[in-house]
């Protein structure tokens, strides 16, 4: 599945191996290794004005990790730097063992067919169908259209979109449509699936059934990290939690957050 | 990959097809400009090749001769090397010709035969080096018979001259074609881009390399070239019959030469180098690809 495309140039001296997948065997050693790791992570887009100022954070494998904080605090910049769209000023992201700061250009595309990103503004093709913006994700691996159409069917299936192939993008609702985005990061079958906050454009209830859908490819083994400052999803669920605010991360394991936090943190 | 880049491309063109259209619109004017230009320089290259080789002097002789001398210089001329054939033409026999060329000006046509000097017509081998016509040319105007020699070298000197110009101005148009392709298909290609933001973000997000994302827009740029020129070739293929179907038997006859269209090499030429520009052009305007 990874292998390289035809197009694809060849790989670069720092070219991403990805080390585990989802659902594939590993070794004991390296499945022991926590699959993201920030290592006193600085960034800055101003002088004087840090994002993220000395950030450490490790994520295990197959963990569901909500990353939360106010506007601003980072949240959309720790999964920018993560899929390299963003590189960090100082410090090390290590993603399954590579340093993801170190990529080549020609790398990062390797790194992002081990991720699998859903926005809050779903980033869909309007005039492609549903099928086309699900199958892109497969085409760019170089999969036969064969495969491709079963596993895209699979992928529409689990989101609840079976049958819907056909329709285009546009006509969908926006939880249909956020449905179809999860699938198009699922499809690749990715090692961690990096949701930037992905109902903030819904309303309460869709915006439940859209995370509950993220906890069924959690389940599935896959690792989430779910960035939200929606305070009604993360009372919803004791999942662990990692506040970004004055550009550090406060780790709460259960996803309580102490006394007196909350109004500091100002979630 | 090559059916899924052919079917994006297609895809993308059918999409924005007024925007293609007006480009390929664009790229087809400029494009009828340099087949013009090459039109006729492959036309006036014919008429020089077919004058060149010509081979024949006209020898213009002073007064009215005898029969006597007519033969004694025929017989002459026969055994020169290069030469095949020589003719008489009498004064009345020139006239009588003039006459039935000029056929529409009475006042031309009865011109006395005394206008007309006798002349001796001779033919030379088509392969007989211009040196060596200018060195017989030259003894022959040394001979106290003859008034005057004219050969075609001179014109065919002429015709080359204009040729090499319609060669520069080719050339220069062809400048101008390339300049207007690349900014044409340029600017239509960071349009396209434009409009499809989301579909290049999503490729980049998904892992496509920046080949897979550019491959479908070379294609379009590609096509739009080899279109416009295709387009350009077909109208002047049309101006061409039209020009042709008026003007065919007297163009004929002044020039001795049948017009012809491009030959197919360089039509076929004219339609890579517009595939080819396109996509150079295509690869110039998205070299700031989205960056994700």
């Amino acid at each position: 599945m990874f292998e390289r495309d035809e197009d694809d140039p060849p790989p670069a001296k720092a070219a991403f191996r990805p080390l585990l997948r989802a659902g594939a065997r590993f070794g004991r050693e390296a499945a022991q290794r926590p699959i993201l790791v920030f290592e006193d992570v600085y960034k800055s887009y101003r002088p004087g004005a840090p994002v993220l100022r000395g950030m450490d954070l490790a994520i295990e494998r197959g963990e569901f990790v909500f990353i939360t904080g106010p506007s601003g605090a980072g949240k959309s910049t720790l999964l920018r730097l993560l899929y390299r769209a963003e590189r960090v000023d100082e410090g090390r992201i290590l993603f399954m063992g590579r340093d993801v700061a170190r990529l080549t250009t020609a790398s990062v595309p390797f790194l992002r067919r081990n991720l699998g990103i859903v926005f809050q503004d779903f980033k869909l093709v309007g005039s492609w169908t549903v099928f086309e913006n699900v199958a892109i994700t497969l085409e760019v691996l170089g999969m036969p259209a064969r495969l491709i159409r079963s596993r895209v069917g699979e992928a529409l299936e689990r989101v609840g979109l079976h049958g819907r192939g056909h329709d285009p993008a546009s006509v969908l609702s926006g939880g249909e449509q956020q449905r179809v985005a999860i699938a198009r990061a699922i499809v690749g079958e990715p090692a961690l699936v990096l949701a930037d906050e992905p109902t903030g454009n819904l309303d309460p209830q869709l915006a439940l059934d859209i995370l509950g859908l993220f906890e069924e490819i959690n389940e599935a083994g896959t690792t989430v990290l779910f960035a939200t400052h929606d305070r009604s999803l993360l009372d919803q669920r004791a999942r662990r939690l990692i506040v970004l605010d004055e550009g550090k991360a406060l780790d709460v394991p259960n996803g309580a957050i102490p006394v007196g936090c909350d109004n500091e943190l100002a979630i | 990959m090559i059916h899924g880049t052919t079917r994006r491309a297609s895809r993308g063109m059918l999409r924005e097809w007024r925007l293609h259209a007006l480009s390929v619109f664009s790229l087809a004017v400029a494009f009828v400009c340099l087949g013009a230009a090459l039109l006729v320089v492959t036309n006036l290259h014919a008429v020089e090749e077919r004058w060149s080789h010509a081979g024949r002097a006209s020898i213009y002789l002073k007064d009215s001769p005898s029969h006597e001398d007519v033969e004694a210089f025929k017989t002459a001329l026969g055994s020169v090397p290069g030469v095949t054939s020589v003719r008489f033409v009498s004064s009345g026999d020139a006239q009588s010709d003039f006459a039935a060329q000029i056929a529409t000006s009475q006042k031309l046509a009865a011109l006395p035969p005394e206008a007309f000097p006798s002349s001796l017509e001779i033919e030379v081998r088509p392969d007989l080096p211009d040196a060596e016509l200018s060195e017989i040319v030259r003894k022959l105007k040394l001979l106290p018979a003859v008034e005057d020699v004219e050969t075609y070298q001179a014109w065919t000197e002429r015709l080359s001259r204009l040729v090499k110009g319609g060669v520069a101005a080719s050339a220069l148009l062809a400048i101008v074609v390339f300049a207007s392709v690349l900014a044409v298909v340029g600017s239509t290609m960071r349009l396209a881009l434009q409009r499809r933001r989301t579909e290049v973000e999503v490729l980049k997000m998904v892992g496509a390399s920046d080949r897979f994302v550019k491959g479908p827009f070379l294609l379009e740029g590609s096509a739009q070239g080899a279109l416009g020129a295709v387009g350009a070739l077909v109208l002047l293929a049309a101006l061409f019959a039209v020009v042709r179907g008026r003007f065919d038997g007297e163009l004929a006859a002044l020039i001795g030469v049948e017009p012809s269209f491009l030959p197919w090499s360089l039509a076929l030429s004219l339609v890579g180098v517009g595939a080819l520009l396109g996509m150079t052009a295509a690869a110039a305007g998205l070299r700031k690809l989205v960056t994700v």
